[in-house]
């Protein structure tokens, strides 16, 4: 063994656990990298000690915290999910709370519009109670909605905190949270219950107060409506929150209600309502309700059409008769209104207004009478009023009235008087008339005479003349006579010469008599004439004298007579 | 703001309702209506700059037949024994009274007042007793709720030593 060796073996005897360490100690300085080992025992404090110092850290960190939050949601998104919900659960609750009250706004609209029977009657209540038409619907279609809810100290019945839903009446807080508490405490004293025995809930009208315990607070809610029994869960999950997030501020309650101005939100989640929306009356029925109405509506249309056009040309009518001025038409509700100026020779009106085709009852008129200009009225109105024979014929030119054929000389004086008088007439013009005088057509009657031959009663050709004159000169008698009032007697006289027998001779003359009567038209004649045919006297003054000729005759007798009913019957 | 429950205590009759309308609304009525249960108001007061809401609750007045339940008494910051100095009988009263009170709330700053001074020539209650009674310790006003005497005295002092007694909030320190 050499003495290097030994040295050696005694080196490392004595010196090897520093060697170690030796060699660590070059090791590390040879090789200055950093030990992971090392930095984690330094990271959290390094960090806090560079985070105090400026925001570089955070600025460096950010783009990998942010990239590593998006890979991870890309790869489960469920965590984050579960982690968010409980923030997030009461945001979009209170969302929907805020858009359920939005719907009262809504439902006014809806209903501004729909014509339901319903919604009718509850504007009528509206109407009738003086309340808004959305509080009426609300009350109506409300299920329930938790109006107020207090948050209360348990020993004091002090008010924590209130919140109210949009609307609601909000009372004295403070006092109702006394008297809640002071309501809890009589009711449990008076029923001698536990301490842990609770009124939980208690009525007051349209509202029911729901009371949930916590431990140092309780919850009361003012529900109008019936609400579900889950609600009550609802308050106790924002009780327990409560208690959770405020137990130092309920523990020591001295008064001060600020800190619980952080329970806003969770007493807002508690402000549920819920609403039954408004039926809509059935596409169907409203269908065949608008159907119904067209039909109904175009019904009337037509019938309206129709009548309107029958009025127009009722009008039209109106206007263009004779006699006739319209000077108010119009239609009223119940049909139409007519006024205007008659003439009463004019045509009857009502008779026109069923001929137009038009309900006489839904028309109402009133006619002022008047003396129309119209030629043809005129006319008609001189013929009535001058009493015109019929052998005169009126005709009117302008305002002159012209008298033709014949008439009495009686009759065209009286005419000449009066004509002027007659309205529409200022001139009366009668050169055509020939004017005979009763004398004179007596006279003239009289003066005939028709003669036979021996044994005959057969009217000659040569007599024809004689006859027309006296049957002229008779009917213008009976007219002349019909204006005056008076009659006449006309006897037709038959006689025969003193040949033949005595009763041959009475039956020839009274068979030329009636051959006479015959050929006169007796019985055609006018009102005026009584007619008699009969045999002459042998008295008679134009027989009894001369040639046998002479007295083979029919001659006439006029005589006038005061019109008496009683000659009428003398008529053939 | 702060808010404190304070109770109204006595017998029957003696005008507790009376001083907390008096106090309240500044009214005041002959008519008697005795209250049944409780009745709350609430009223603010300023001590020190700082406005205290005080909770009155109006309990029925106590008699032979009527004992105040502690649970009304509960969360009391302070409380007020009314007398009627017109009946010496209300003195007891609310001796009982704030022995229930001593037991429920423990000592919590409270206040007595002898009612009706607007009759003193007709009052039971003599100077001596009224002597005995400030050697106990209590603070012994007098006040008519009639004539609104001493009322508004009454709840500002008990508010006073309430907001007094109380630990100064944190907020101050
Ligand atoms: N003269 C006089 N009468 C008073 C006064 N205060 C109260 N009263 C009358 O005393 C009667 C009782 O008053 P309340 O205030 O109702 O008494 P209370 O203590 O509330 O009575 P309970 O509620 O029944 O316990 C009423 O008729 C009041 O008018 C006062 O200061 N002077
Ligand atoms: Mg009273």
């Amino acid at each position: 063994m050499s003495v290097d060796e030994d040295w050696t073996q005694l080196r490392t005897l004595l010196l090897s656990p520093e060697q170690t360490q030796l060699d660590e100690l070059r090791d590390r300085l040879d090789n200055r990298a950093v030990q992971p080992r090392d930095v984690s025992r330094v990271l959290p404090e390094a960090f806090a000690v560079r985070g105090e110092r400026d925001p570089q850290l955070a600025t460096v960190l950010t783009p990998y915290v942010e990239n590593g939050f998006v890979a991870t949601i890309r790869k489960s998104p469920r965590a984050i999910v579960d982690a968010i919900a409980p923030i997030m659960g009461p945001a979009i609750r209170q969302a929907i709370a805020r858009a359920l009250q939005g719907m009262t706004q809504s439902f006014n609209h809806s209903l501004d519009e729909s014509l339901s029977v319903r919604g009718l009657r509850w504007r009528l209540e509206a109407w009738r109670t003086g309340r808004p038409f959305a509080e009426v619907v609300l009350l109506h279609t409300l299920r329930y909605r938790v109006e107020q809810v207090f948050l209360i100290h348990r020993e004091t019945g002090l008010l924590l905190h209130h919140v109210g839903a949009e609307g609601a009446v909000v009372q004295d807080q403070q006092v109702l949270s006394g008297m809640l508490t002071a309501i809890q405490s009589y009711v449990r004293d008076s029923f001698g219950a536990s301490p842990d025995q609770t009124l939980d809930h208690f009525r007051v009208g349209e509202w029911t107060v729901w009371i949930e315990q916590g431990s140092h607070a309780y919850l009361a809610g003012v529900v109008r409506g019936t609400p579900p029994e889950t609600l009550r869960e609802d308050f106790q999950a924002a009780l327990d929150d409560i208690h959770a997030q405020q137990p130092d501020a309920l523990t020591h309650f001295d008064g001060d209600a600020a800190p619980f101005k952080a329970t806003q939100t969770c007493l807002e989640n508690c402000l549920h309502a819920h609403y039954e929306p408004p039926p809509r009356p059935s596409a169907l029925k409203l269908w065949i309700l608008g159907g119904a109405m067209i039909l109904l509506l175009s019904w009337w249309g037509v019938m309206a059409y129709q009548t309107h056009a029958r009025w127009s040309n009722l009008l039209v009518e109106l206007g263009t008769e004779p006699g006739m001025v319209v000077t108010v038409a119009k239609s009223t509700l119940t049909g139409y209104h007519l006024e205007g100026l008659r003439d009463p020779l004019a045509k009857d009106p009502s008779a026109m207004v069923v001929e137009a085709g038009l309900e006489p009852s839904s028309i109402k008129a009133v006619w002022s009478p008047y003396y129309s200009l119209d030629p043809q009225l005129v006319e008609t109105r001189a013929h009535s009023m001058l009493h015109a024979p019929t052998t005169v014929k009126l005709s009117v030119e302008g305002d002159t009235l012209v008298a033709t054929g014949s008439a009495s000389t009686e009759w065209a004086r009286e005419t000449r008087r009066l004509a002027s008088l007659v309205p529409g007439i200022s001139i009366y013009r009668d050169e055509g008339l020939v004017t005979t005088s009763i004398p004179d057509l007596l006279e003239r009657i009289n003066r005939t005479v028709v003669r036979f031959r021996s044994g005959s009663s057969i009217v000659e050709p040569s007599e024809r003349a004689a006859l027309g004159a006296g049957s002229m000169a008779l009917r213008e008698l009976d007219q002349a006579v019909s204006q005056s009032g008076q009659r006449v007697r006309l006897e037709v006289l038959g006689s025969t010469d003193d040949t033949g027998s005595v009763t041959r001779n009475i039956q020839l003359s009274k068979e030329r008599a009636h051959v006479v009567l015959v050929a006169l038209g007796g019985d055609q004649l006018g009102e005026a004439t009584t007619v008699i045919a009969g045999l002459a006297q042998s008295t008679d003054q134009r027989g009894s004298t001369g040639e046998a000729r002479d007295r083979r005759i029919v001659t006439l007798r006029a005589t006038l007579t005061v019109a008496n009913r009683g000659n009428e019957a003398a008529r053939p | 703001m702060m808010q404190k429950k304070v109770c109204m205590l006595g017998g029957f009759a003696v005008g507790k309702t009376s001083l907390v309308r008096r106090f309240v609304s500044n009214v005041f009525s002959d008519h008697y209506h005795t209250t049944i249960g409780v009745t709350v108001e609430k009223k603010s007061v300023t001590v020190d700059d700082r406005d205290v809401m005080l909770v009155l609750w109006d309990l029925y007045g106590e008699d032979e037949f009527q004992r105040v339940r502690d649970s009304y008494l509960r969360g009391s910051s302070g409380y007020i024994l009314v007398m009627d100095g017109t009946r010496r009988a209300t003195l007891d009263a609310a001796f009982a009274l704030q022995q229930t009170a001593l037991q429920t709330v423990g000592t919590v700053p409270f206040i007595s007042i002898i009612n009706k001074a607007d009759v003193r020539s007709e009052w039971e209650i003599d100077e001596r007793t009224i002597e005995q009674l400030r050697e106990r310790g209590w603070t012994v006003l007098f006040g008519s709720a009639k004539l609104g005497q001493g009322v508004e005295e009454l709840f500002v002092t008990l508010a006073t030593q309430i907001v007094h007694a109380a630990p100064i909030p944190r907020d101050c320190l």
